[in-house]
Order: structure tokens, then C-alpha cells, then sequence
């Protein structure tokens, strides 16, 4: 079956290959920058309220699916899908948070993966009742459709919007975090929980904001990828899985990790798709694998506390 | 220590709550018969579907298309009621044995019908056979099925991967060019498909200048694309269905390969349930299929407007399956006279069951025990702002060849 | 003596269990107790030593696919199928172990999932040994002393049998002072380690114990459905059987199979009456988290002391203990 491999490279080599190396890591890039818009709601959330969120998939594909009613069946507006979705995520983790998480900070790790998974199905089902189970899609504004010529290669010019949206949010949560007065509280927060009750802070308002951020994150995620990714049943634990390996991969506690993860993760996907494609399945959780056991507390994590 | 003996106390309990109903395991072993009394004035109907996971959606317009046609004569067929039961697998083979178990033990079903997944099919397929079930598959495609694993008891009115990728092989050569470059989704029957694609394309005379074989549930194609772009071949074969379908045509015509190569494929590719979400980049391409809503003929018009009356949407392939299957079943159990107590005689009836489908013209090969049908090569054109599917070509009889 | 007394109650159970029960209920209670042994297995790393793995469906698998590989191409035998099983699920769990034991806490979690799902592709992949996506359909059924093992109900009294050797064994282990290391480790390694003992090393023997006895899961599984198809070991399957050990009542001995038994039961008889049993399963997983933290078996705990003596009050604080971390 890979015989056909050499052919195809030998096909390649006429062509001029700085070409489509150069193609590949403009695909690797916005690759990499989608992963990290899906994934930095997630890291947030863990890394300050140390909560393993598995029903962060579910807040994303909920994004996607209410940005679908926006722009398919309401209004046709692009724009306005991507403000809706992530306010109407923002009320249901505001709701799930008050409700059900607030009970689970005092039980630990594992009963807050068990409650989010259950969360996480329960969201399964109710998307499955008002959206059903077609495959959707969210279209492409008219502005941002099309393609443009990079390096005699043609790309998407939506592909290059994503690549400047993931770094104005990796950009604005750096700035928050180090220029403002809650990000002083969030990176106390991330080095050292229990410092924020003694700084006099109000914790369980602080917990409450950055789970309603992170659902605002998701939100913003779900819009933003659809166009991309699509929309399907079960698309939420596809996400889920990725987004984790990444958050892993950058190390826990560290938005800059994640970010370099998603770089990471989108480029060699991408370089090993093209150059192994037989082994594309092996390739996110080989390079986890690898870097864990490299580094065992991923690329820039910082030790975590066992439990 | 003592605590352990509550467990005990829980086990006897449930042990006592189940032996409440039912025959007992080693009375039972004998096979079905029990609650002959019952059902003696229906037809039992099992059919496994899934209502949930990735495939959700072709197991709702299966059971819908089935429904349809079961309510066009009443639920009655030879004298009796049928009564249908279904049970949702999901996307796991697994469940779906659970599930066949159940059908067969529980509720003493008289024909097994479904299965979307060929991985369910394989998997129930040898307790159908130890239960001498009557079995029609309506979706899973799997060559094998026929083939080696072929069975007195299985019969199939969807399609075999083989009849998908044959026909659009030579047709391929004939009308697109001598090179070309094929991309599936790595699964078995994405492997199946493009295998006979490629046999049947090379034996025409074309070359196969390169392939390569994505994840299922692939998210990005750019890499890919970005490969074949570079290739020199005429056209690409692709076979993907579902989301990735959608990703892969969107992402086919943004990376610019739509006005280099003819893109061609299965009709999932541009189905009449995914060309929405597809967009325009669905136009152009030409695809292979057994049925399309745009075919003219007297018994479509019929299926289609019925369909859409009833459920206000319009039907897709997987809604003509189970339409089919439906008849399949009323028109043996008619031939039967509704004595369904034989398997080898519901076996028999359905082996001769012929008649105009909405696809075209249906019939069972004997040997085989699959669906005997025409092949048509469909073009997406726009119209009136949407997609369309039109028939361009139509190639007669196409029979697996059982090997 | 009472031990005694306990397991031939079951084992008598267990046999008459076939002359009660329709096969259609046997078919449950030998996937119960497929589950239960899985369960336990992965007990022994989670609720015992304290390190939660999302990769245990590998062993299954691995398990699973040996003995349905080993049985259509070399041999039905029971005993050579069983054998081959557990010989390859000690291979991998020493190889899994060896690198997972290197990270701690959530990076483990990921890490043994990284591995089952790098076992995942590769048996996807493999499509000549293993039917890729199609799964491995035909296999024989197992054959013990010469007797082929064709109907449900031996094969039921084979899985039970065996569900009661596991549990023993691994009652033994987790009270011998083996296991007291254990449940040491997973409150305090440092303290631990400062008296002197290699944690790694009874990290290690207890990810290998829970590794076998996955595997001889998985092949009791390929027995029963004569099927398995890569999504047995996919992290789905992980994410299942973890679920099972946290609902039962993580780090004891009833509550994994508990946990299996509620699980199986709840997808099958739910599904049977709507299609949205992934809803009905979650909100039992919130309201167990919410209402009753401490698992099924928590739940039997407090209900037995109250009728025992209608002081449940003392031992509460022990119980709250037992679920954290």
C-alpha cells in the first residue's frame, strides 16, 4: 500500500521543495494557532482552578452549534455569531459553575473529572435534541473568504485570520496576566493557591470569573474552528482528546507552554502527515509520549502537586 | 470484613429480581419457541441502528425510510401485524452483538434488519448464523459480507464497497484521464472502496500516480492537499463521508486543487444530507452512487414526494435503504403468506424477491445473496443557488463479483 | 472461616445462577463480571496506589486480541489462549510501566493514555492480524479439557469461576503487606520513601499486576463475544472502566464490581427505552458526585451500619477519608 509513497515523492522533488516546505509550515502554523484558541480556555481553567474540565469539549461544540443558529438560521451574520456564542457559553458555565463545580473543590481531582464527564454527556445529549445529527458547518464571511498567493502557494485566507487571532488572544491573556491587577491574583493563583485567600480575595468570585472566562474562550473556540472543523455528533470528545494532549504537551500552569505546544503540535502534525502520511494516527501521542518521558512535567511546566 | 457481606446481600437480591421473569438459561439453550402463543398474529422485526454516536444521523433516516413504507401498507403484511423493534448501537460493534443478543433472546425476533457500521455486521454475523436469523443488511457495505463470510441467512440490498469503487474506475479513464491521484479515509472500507476503484481504473489502463490514506475523523487536510497539489495527475479520487466529506471538499477547493483536478468519488461525498454544509465547493464534482434524489423515474417520484410529505425533509441514500429494506421484508412475508415460523423458508422467499425500487430495477444474485443494481455517475451542479446532483451516466447490472 | 463462608455462598450462586436466569440475563451477569475483573485490575493502580490511568484498555485489548488471534491461528485451547494473554499483557504493562512511572498525577493519567492509544493505531493499522476498523470476526470458541465451550452458560461458569479466583487473588494481595505498601504510597510517598522502601519498585509490581489481570479481562471478553473490534481498546474503554471504579468506590474490594455491575446494567437497560442514555448516565455520574462521594459501595457501607447498630456517625469521618485524593 506505501509503496506508492517513493512515486509520489520522486513526483515532489521536481517541483521546487522550498515551495511547499514553506506551504507546510504555513499549514503547521494556523494549524497549531487553532489548536491554541481551542485549548487556552482549557489551560486557564486548570491552571488556576486546578480543575481538570472535561466538559470543556462540550462548551466548545455548544459554541459552535449556537454560532450555527446565529448565522444560518437568524441573522446570516458572522459577526455577530462570533459575540453571541461565546456570552451564551459564558451563562452556562456561569451556570454550571455556581450549581454543580462550586460543590466539588473541597473532593479533589477525581470527582471533578467524574462530575464534568457527566457534564460533558448530559451536553452531549441536549445538542443532539436541538441541533440533531447532520453534519453543519458555519460559513465563511464574504470577507474573509478566498485565497491568497504565499510563495507561489495558494492558501486560505481564513487560515491566515486564525493565525493573527491566536496570537491576539495569547497576546491579551499575556498582557492580563502581567500588566493588570487580576493577573497578579491569577499568576498568584497558579503558583499557589491558597495565597489568594491570604492576599484577601475573594476566591470563590475568582474561581467563578475564570470558569466563565474559560467558557467565554471555549465559546470564541467554537466559532472560530467551525468554518474548519465542522460541526458532528460527538465532535465534542474529538476536541477534548486533542486539546488535553496540548495542555499536557505545554505542561500544566502555563499559558505560554500552551502556546508553544500548539505551535509544536500543529507544525510536526502537519510535516509528519506530509512526510509519513502511513504513520499520521501514531503522531499526537507519540510526541506526547516522548515529551513526557523527556520532560516530565511537559515543556514549560512547573512541578504540580500530586493528587 | 463485615461489610463485604452486604455485596452478598445486593447479589442475591438482584439474582432474585431477575429470575422473576423469564425462562431460565438451560431451558432455553434449546432456541426460540416459547412464547409461540403471543406472537403467533405478528411479525417480529429486529432492526439495529444507530441512534447515536457518529453515524446517528444514517441510523434516523434508516429507520425513517423504513417506517415510511411499513406505514404505506398499514404495518400488515400476509395477514399479519409487523411489529418492529429497534435497538441503538451506536457506532460499537460491541453493543450492537449486545443488542442482536437481546433481539434474539429476549424478544424472539423472526428477521434482523440495519447495521451501518460494516464492523456491526461482521460482528453479529456469526451468532446470526448459530441462530439460523434471517438477516438483511440495509447499510454496512463490507465486501466480505458476501464473500468469504457469505451465509444462507444474510442477505443485502445496500451495496458492496466493491460495486461503489468498480464503477467509477473505468468511467474515470474513459471520461476524466490517465492519471490519477486517490485519497481515502483509513478505514476498512474506505481501503475496500479504493481498492476497487483502482483495480478497475488500472485495468482500463490508467495510473494510479500516487495515494494516501488519512485518519478517519481527520480535522485538517491542508497537509495533504498541500502533496497533492504538487502531483501531475488528471483527477482525484477521494473517498470520505460525514464530516470528513465536508472538510475535505471545503478544504479541496481553498487550497486551490478544485481548478486543477476533476475531483471524483463516492456519492457520500456530496450527499444530499452533507452538500449543504458543503457549500459551493461541492459543485463540479462527479461521484458514484446507487440512488440519487434527482433520479427520474416513476418510483422515486413517488418515494421522494411521500418522503418529504412525511417528514419534511428531503431523503437521503440511507432513507432509500431502509425504504428498500422495508419492501424487501413486506413482499417476503406477503410470499410467505405470513408464516414466518421457517427460517429457511423466509430465507427463500426473500432470495426471489424482485422489483422496481426507486433506485432502479432490484434483484437479489443467488449466488452472492447481494443486491444485483445499476451504477449511476452523478455531476453536483448549482442551481437556483443550492446544490444538485444530476445523473451524466449509467452503468447497467453492476454484480460483485462474490470473490 | 467467615471468608470461607462468603465465597461458597457465591460460588453456589453462581451455579445455580444458569437454572434461574434467562440466557438473556446470563448474558448480563458474564459481561458484569467481565467488567467486575476489569475493573478490579485497574483498582489495584487507582484505588490502592493512588496513580489514576486513563490507558488501561490497552492490557484489554492486548488481551482481547491474543487470545482471539491465539485461537484462530494456533489453538482454541482455553489454557494456551488464557496463557497467551496474560504473557503479553505482563510484556506491555512492564514496557508501559517502565515509562509511565517516570511522571506522577495528571502527566500519568496522559501518559498511559498516550500508550493505549499509540496500542490503539497500531492495531487499527494492522490490518492483516487484527481486521483493522472491521474488528476480528470468526473467532472459535474457547475449548477446555477437549469440551468446546459453545454455549453461554460454560461460558458463563468460566468467567465466573475465574471472576472468583481474581478476587481472591487480589484480596490477598491488597491485604498482604504488599498492598499495606500500597495504600502507603498513595498517602504519603515521601514518608514512604524516607522509611527506607523503593516506592517505584512496588509502583512498578502493582502497574504489572493491574496489567495482567486487564488482560485476562479482555480475553474472557473475546470468549464471550467470539468479536472484539478496536474500539474495546480504544480510550473510551479507558475512560468506561475508570468511571466503574470511581462510581463503585474506588480502593476497595466491592466496589469495582459494584461500579461494573451499575454501568453495564444502567447502558442496557436504559438504551432500551431512549436513545438518550448518555444523558440519564451523566446525571447519575453528577448526582453521584454531589450526593453520595464516596461510591456505591459508601452508599451499602452507610446503609449497613445503619441497620447494623443505628450509630452511623463515628465511622462517617473515616469514610470522607477514603475518597480524597
Amino acid at each position: 500500500m506505501y509503496r506508492t509513497l517513493e512515486n509520489n515523492q520522486s513526483t515532489t522533488l521536481e517541483v521546487d521543495k522550498i515551495d511547499i516546505l514553506i506551504a507546510q509550515m504555513v499549514n503547521g502554523l494556523s494549524y497549531g494557532m487553532l489548536l491554541f484558541v481551542i485549548t487556552c480556555g482549557l489551560a486557564l481553567v486548570f491552571g488556576i482552578l486546578g480543575v481538570l474540565n472535561l466538559a470543556h469539549g462540550s462548551l466548545y461544540m455548544i459554541g459552535g452549534y449556537v454560532g450555527y443558529s446565529v448565522t444560518a438560521t437568524y441573522t446570516q451574520s458572522f459577526w455577530l455569531a462570533l459575540l453571541t456564542a461565546p456570552l451564551v457559553v459564558a451563562f452556562i458555565a456561569l451556570i454550571m459553575e455556581r450549581t454543580l463545580l462550586h460543590y466539588t473543590y473541597k473532593l479533589g481531582h477525581l470527582s471533578q473529572v467524574l462530575l464534568t464527564l457527566g457534564v460533558a454527556y448530559v451536553f452531549h445529549d441536549i445538542a443532539k435534541i436541538i441541533w440533531g445529527t447532520n453534519v453543519l458547518s458555519i460559513r465563511v464571511p464574504e470577507s474573509l473568504a478566498g485565497s491568497v498567493s504565499i510563495a507561489g502557494q495558494l492558501f486560505p485566507l481564513y487560515r491566515l485570520v486564525i493565525i493573527a487571532v491566536g496570537i491576539v488572544i495569547a497576546v491579551g491573556i499575556w498582557w492580563v496576566q502581567n500588566k493588570t491587577r487580576w493577573g497578579a491574583i491569577i499568576r498568584a493563583g497558579l503558583s499557589d493557591r491558597e495565597m489568594i485567600g491570604a492576599l484577601g480575595v475573594n476566591i470563590s468570585l475568582v474561581f467563578t470569573s475564570v470558569f466563565v472566562l474559560g467558557g467565554i474562550l471555549a465559546g470564541f473556540g467554537g466559532v472560530v474552528a467551525a468554518p474548519i472543523l465542522g460541526l458532528y455528533p460527538d465532535m465534542e470528545f474529538q476536541t477534548l482528546i486533542l486539546a488535553l494532549v496540548v495542555l499536557v504537551i505545554g505542561g500544566l500552569g502555563s499559558i505560554a507552554g500552551t502556546f508553544t505546544a500548539s505551535i509544536l503540535v500543529g507544525v510536526l502534525e502537519t510535516f509528519g502527515r506530509y512526510l509519513v502520511p502511513e504513520l499520521s494516527m501514531f503522531l499526537v501521542f507519540t510526541l506526547m509520549a516522548i515529551i513526557l518521558v523527556w520532560r516530565p512535567n511537559g515543556l514549560l511546566g512547573k512541578q504540580v502537586a500530586e493528587g | 470484613m463485615k461489610i463485604t457481606k452486604i455485596g452478598f446481600i445486593c447479589t442475591i437480591l438482584f439474582v432474585l429480581v431477575l429470575s422473576a421473569c423469564g425462562n431460565s438459561a438451560i431451558q432455553q439453550s434449546g432456541g426460540s419457541g416459547g412464547e409461540a402463543d403471543a406472537s403467533e398474529d405478528k411479525v417480529k422485526i429486529g432492526a439495529i441502528l444507530p441512534f447515536s454516536g457518529v453515524y446517528a444521523s444514517l441510523g434516523k433516516d434508516l429507520s425513517d425510510g423504513m417506517k415510511l413504507y411499513f406505514e404505506s401498507v398499514d404495518w400488515e403484511a400476509g395477514g399479519k401485524r409487523i411489529e418492529m423493534i429497534e435497538e441503538d448501537t451506536g457506532a460499537d460493534p460491541q453493543e450492537a452483538l449486545k443488542r442482536t443478543r437481546k433481539l434474539i433472546d429476549q424478544d424472539d425476533i423472526d428477521i434482523l434488519t440495519g447495521a451501518v457500521s460494516t464492523a456491526v455486521a461482521y460482528a453479529i454475523r456469526d451468532e446470526i448464523v448459530t441462530n439460523k436469523l434471517p438477516y438483511l443488511t440495509s447499510h454496512a457495505g463490507g465486501n466480505d459480507l458476501t464473500r468469504e463470510q457469505k451465509s444462507d441467512y444474510i442477505w443485502r440490498s445496500s451495496f458492496s464497497s466493491w460495486q461503489i469503487g468498480n464503477s467509477m474506475g473505468k468511467w474515470a479513464y474513459e471520461n476524466i484521464g490517465d492519471r490519477i491521484y486517490v485519497a481515502a479515509a483509513d478505514y476498512a472500507f474506505g481501503r475496500e472502496v479504493s481498492a476497487a476503484f483502482m483495480e478497475s481504473y488500472k485495468e482500463a489502463g490508467g495510473e494510479v500516480v500516487g495515494q494516501v490514506y488519512p485518519p478517519l475523523g481527520n480535522n485538517d487536510y491542508a497537509s495533504y492537499l498541500t502533496t497533492i497539489r504538487d502531483s501531475d495527475a488528471d483527477g482525484v479520487y477521494a473517498f470520505f463521508a460525514g464530516s470528513d466529506a465536508v472538510r475535505f471538499v471545503q478544504q479541496y477547493e481553498e487550497y486551490g486543487l478544485k481548478d486543477k483536478f476533476q475531483l471524483l468519488g463516492s456519492g457520500w461525498l456530496v450527499s444530499e444530507d452533507l452538500r449543504e454544509s458543503i457549500g459551493n465547493a461541492a459543485e463540479g464534482v462527479h461521484a458514484a452512487s446507487f440512488w440519487d434524489y434527482n433520479l427520474e423515474n416513476e418510483e422515486n417520484g413517488k418515494f421522494t414526494e411521500a418522503y418529504e410529505e412525511a417528514y419534511d425533509r428531503r431523503p437521503t441514500i440511507e432513507s432509500l435503504e431502509g425504504y428498500d429494506a422495508a419492501r424487501i421484508l413486506v413482499e417476503t412475508i406477503e410470499a410467505l403468506d405470513g408464516d414466518v415460523s421457517d427460517p429457511e423458508e423466509i430465507v427463500k422467499a426473500m432470495a426471489a424477491v424482485e422489483f422496481d425500487s426507486p433506485r432502479g430495477p432490484f434483484a437479489f444474485d443467488q449466488n452472492t445473496h447481494h443486491v444485483i443494481q445499476d451504477m449511476y455517475i452523478l455531476e453536483t451542479i448549482q442551481e437556483e443557488g443550492r446544490t444538485e446532483n444530476s445523473m451524466i451516466d449509467q452503468i447497467e447490472n453492476v454484480q460483485d463479483p462474490g470473490k | 472461616m467467615k471468608i470461607y463462608l462468603k465465597f461458597s455462598t457465591a460460588l453456589l450462586l453462581f451455579a445455580a445462577s444458569p437454572f434461574i436466569l434467562t440466557s438473556f440475563h446470563i448474558n448480563l451477569l458474564t459481561e458484569i463480571l467481565i467488567f467486575g475483573i476489569f475493573a478490579l485490575s485497574l483498582n489495584v493502580i487507582v484505588g490502592y496506589t493512588g496513580l489514576v490511568s486513563l490507558g488501561h484498555a490497552a492490557f484489554f485489548g492486548a488481551g482481547a486480541y491474543t487470545a482471539g488471534i491465539i485461537a484462530q491461528n494456533i489453538s482454541a485451547n482455553l489454557l494456551f489462549t488464557l496463557g497467551g494473554a496474560v504473557l503479553l499483557s505482563v510484556i506491555l504493562a512492564c514496557i508501559i510501566g517502565l515509562f509511565c512511572l517516570k511522571v506522577s498525577g495528571f502527566y500519568f493519567l496522559m501518559l498511559t493514555l498516550a500508550f493505549s492509544q499509540m496500542v490503539y493505531s497500531f492495531v487499527y493499522q494492522s490490518t492483516g492480524w487484527t481486521g483493522g476498523s472491521n474488528g476480528l470476526s470468526g473467532i472459535p470458541n474457547p475449548i477446555l479439557f477437549g469440551w468446546e465451550l459453545s454455549n453461554t452458560v460454560w461460558v458463563f461458569y468460566v468467567v465466573a469461576s475465574l471472576f472468583l479466583v481474581v478476587y481472591a487473588i487480589l484480596g490477598i494481595i491488597t491485604e498482604s503487606p504488599f498492598g499495606k505498601v500500597l495504600v502507603g504510597i498513595k498517602e504519603n510517598e515521601k514518608r514512604l520513601k524516607s522509611m527506607g522502601y523503593h516506592t517505584n519498585i512496588y509502583k512498578y509490581a502493582a502497574f504489572v499486576i493491574s496489567g495482567i489481570f486487564g488482560g485476562v479481562a479482555g480475553a474472557l471478553y473475546t470468549y464471550f463475544n467470539g468479536f472484539i473490534a478496536p474500539s474495546d481498546i480504544y480510550w473510551t474503554m479507558s475512560g468506561t472502566v475508570l468511571i466503574m471504579v470511581l462510581i463503585g468506590g474506588a480502593g476497595t474490594m466491592l466496589g469495582p464490581v459494584l461500579g461494573a455491575a451499575l454501568i453495564v446494567l444502567l447502558e442496557t437497560i436504559v438504551s432500551t427505552y431512549t436513545n438518550m442514555w448518555m444523558m440519564i448516565l451523566g446525571a447519575v455520574f453528577i448526582i453521584f458526585v454531589i450526593f453520595f462521594p464516596s461510591g456505591i459501595y459508601g452508599i451499602s457501607k452507610d446503609i449497613f451500619k445503619g441497620i447494623q447498630n443505628h450509630t452511623v456517625r463515628p465511622k462517617v469521618k473515616n469514610i470522607s477519608n477514603e475518597k480524597v485524593s
